[in-house]
């Protein structure tokens, strides 16, 4: 069976943990975007099909939260794994009340990250079908109406 | 109340006999020297709170024998007795740091009354001086705590600027690993020799990650909730992550605590956090056929639960230096040094104490005592506790 890659976004200000945890994510059979900001991470999601936003909480201008919630508001299909600093469990929690799939302490354990990348790409298919057979049943009520 | 201790120092035996058994009867502890010499031999055994003394005296005289006592126990007031119409030995006497001075012959209700002030102008002056050494001992103790708090923040801020690299390191390892794993590279000379350091690498990651998250784990506070803990069950609960190495050492856990009694509120996974530092510091010490009890008692507003292991004891040398920061006495990459550090941070939090006893050879033994209801201390650097204090079922 083909495995259908993840089309992950990755976003953080620190570009060689962006650059290296991207082509590690690409090995790992990953279709990876990269951003170093809150802003060019919107814009991408703007234009690109993104599957899961691996994001950093912790940075400079646009922060990861405000990031977060701004994700949720226009793209909210869109799975958010957010990176904490240690000792920083609230922010998670609240993140996770913004609509995050999950959260990774840095430095995060691969495996782990790949195990909850899953999840999130699942948690995403699943609703997307979900709307899917809403749609269909929406249009069956319609032509029902019709008849 | 006690009565004030008297030392009556004069040469003439009627006079000074009579004042003593008069000032006896006033409640007064009296003791009596023929002269100077006699004085100072008797303060320095047993010390008075008023010495009253004669001006003339032959061999050592009330001069003399004032300046002794105010250099070898300035504490001690002194009245002093001079002859008729001689105020100016009595000035004399107080600019030498005499109380007073009375004119024989002199009315005794006028020396008791004298007596009783000298003695309140003692006791005013201890309780003074008792509250300047326990305001000094205070203020040591705060410039202490505050050290360490700004040590925590100080290292909280460079553990967390630490992780970045640190994850840029790991993420450069495990892709250079899994491009060796590469079906086309099965081949290559001395694969094995990459394989190898990047483990090391891996594993040096892992051990600098491990003291990072420990320091941020002890400084930056998350808001902490409060909640109910029955200390049992948190106790059993954390036991059973010991388990394995308890049995593999071949080290009993044992547990005394009654179900129910001993309930508090407090931040749970703090507590437990201090649990298993302790416990597994306990595991560590202990060699096969020793035991680790754990006991808790409740009094009124507290409980205290106490650890106890048989095994090696920690040496007097070591006792004063387990709580601080990187002291360990294990092998490297094995102890961070860091456990009890962290776990006392998080008990002056939670408004409790630790204390520990120890024997080399016989064992050790921590006790935490926790308030019921912490009024839980806000945090220096920000991160406050919330306390929940609706109690509904
Ligand atoms: N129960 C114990 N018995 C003997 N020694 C102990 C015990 N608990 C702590 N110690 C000593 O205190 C040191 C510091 O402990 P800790 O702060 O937890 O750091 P670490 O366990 O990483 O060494 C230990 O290395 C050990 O020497
Ligand atoms: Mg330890």
């Amino acid at each position: 069976m083909v495995r259908i890659p993840t089309r992950v976004l990755l976003v953080d200000d620190e570009e060689d943990f962006v650059e290296m945890l991207s082509l590690r994510l690409k090995e790992a059979g990953e279709q990876v975007s990269t951003a170093y900001s809150g802003k060019a991470c919107l814009d991408i999601l703007a234009q690109d099909h993104i599957d899961v936003v691996i994001l950093d909480i912790r940075m400079p201008g646009m922060d990861g939260m405000e990031t977060l919630g701004e994700i949720k508001k226009r793209f909210p299909l869109v799975e958010v794994i957010m990176l904490t600093g240690h000792g920083s469990a609230e922010t998670a929690v609240d993140g996770m009340k913004l609509g995050a799939f999950d959260y990774l302490m840095k430095p995060a354990d691969f495996e782990e990250l790949t195990h909850k990348l899953q999840g999130a790409r699942r948690r995403k298919d699943e609703q997307e079908e979900r709307i899917r057979q809403a749609e269909a049943r929406l249009l069956m009520r319609k032509s029902g109406g019709t008849f | 109340m006690e009565s004030i201790r008297v030392l009556l120092v004069d040469d003439e035996n009627d006079f000074r006999r009579t004042v003593a058994k008069r000032l006896t009867k006033r409640g007064m502890d009296i003791r009596q020297a023929t002269g100077g010499e006699e004085c100072l031999n008797i303060l320095k055994k047993d010390p008075v709170d008023v010495v009253v003394l004669d001006l003339k005296m032959p061999g050592m005289d009330g001069m003399e024998t004032l300046h002794h006592i105010k250099n070898s126990c300035p504490g001690t007031e002194v009245i002093m007795l001079t002859g008729h119409a001689t105020t100016r030995d009595g000035v004399d006497g107080i600019k030498a740091g005499a109380f007073d001075y009375l004119s024989k012959p002199i009315e005794l209700e006028h020396l008791a009354g004298k007596i009783r002030q000298a003695f309140e102008k003692r006791t005013r002056e201890d309780e003074k001086q008792k509250e300047k050494d326990f305001r000094a001992r205070m203020e040591q103790q705060m410039i202490a705590t505050e050290r360490l708090a700004s040590l925590g923040t100080l290292a909280a801020g460079v553990a967390h600027e630490i992780n970045n690299p640190l994850a840029i390191i790991k993420e450069s390892a495990g892709w250079m690993k899994s491009i060796l794993q590469k079906k086309e590279l099965a081949q290559m000379p001395r694969r094995g020799d990459f394989e190898m350091a990047l483990g090391k690498i891996e594993n040096g990651v892992e051990r600098a990650r491990r003291i990072t998250h420990q320091l941020l784990g002890s400084v930056k506070q998350t808001d902490a909730t409060l909640s109910k803990v029955d200390l049992k069950e948190l106790v059993e609960e954390t036991m059973v992550l010991h388990q394995k190495e308890a049995d593999q050492k071949g080290v009993q856990l044992l547990e005394t605590i009654d179900p129910g009694k001993n309930v508090i509120w407090s931040d749970p996974y703090k507590l437990r956090q201090v649990l298993i530092n302790i416990l597994s510091n306990a595991v560590h010490a202990t060699d096969a056929g020793g035991k680790i009890t754990v006991t808790a008692e409740t009094s009124e507003d507290h409980a205290t639960l106490t650890i106890s292991d048989s095994g090696r004891g920690i040496p007097g040398e070591h006792l004063k230096k387990i709580f601080e920061p990187f002291f360990s006495t294990k092998p490297t990459g094995e102890g961070t040094g860091l456990g009890l550090f962290v776990t006392r941070s998080i008990i002056d939090k939670l408004g409790g104490e630790i204390e520990v006893e120890s024997r080399v050879g016989q064992g050790t033994q921590f006790s935490v005592k926790l308030p019921k209801h912490p009024d839980v201390k806000c945090n220096s650097n920000k991160g406050s506790y919330k306390g929940q204090n609706d109690e509904r079922a």
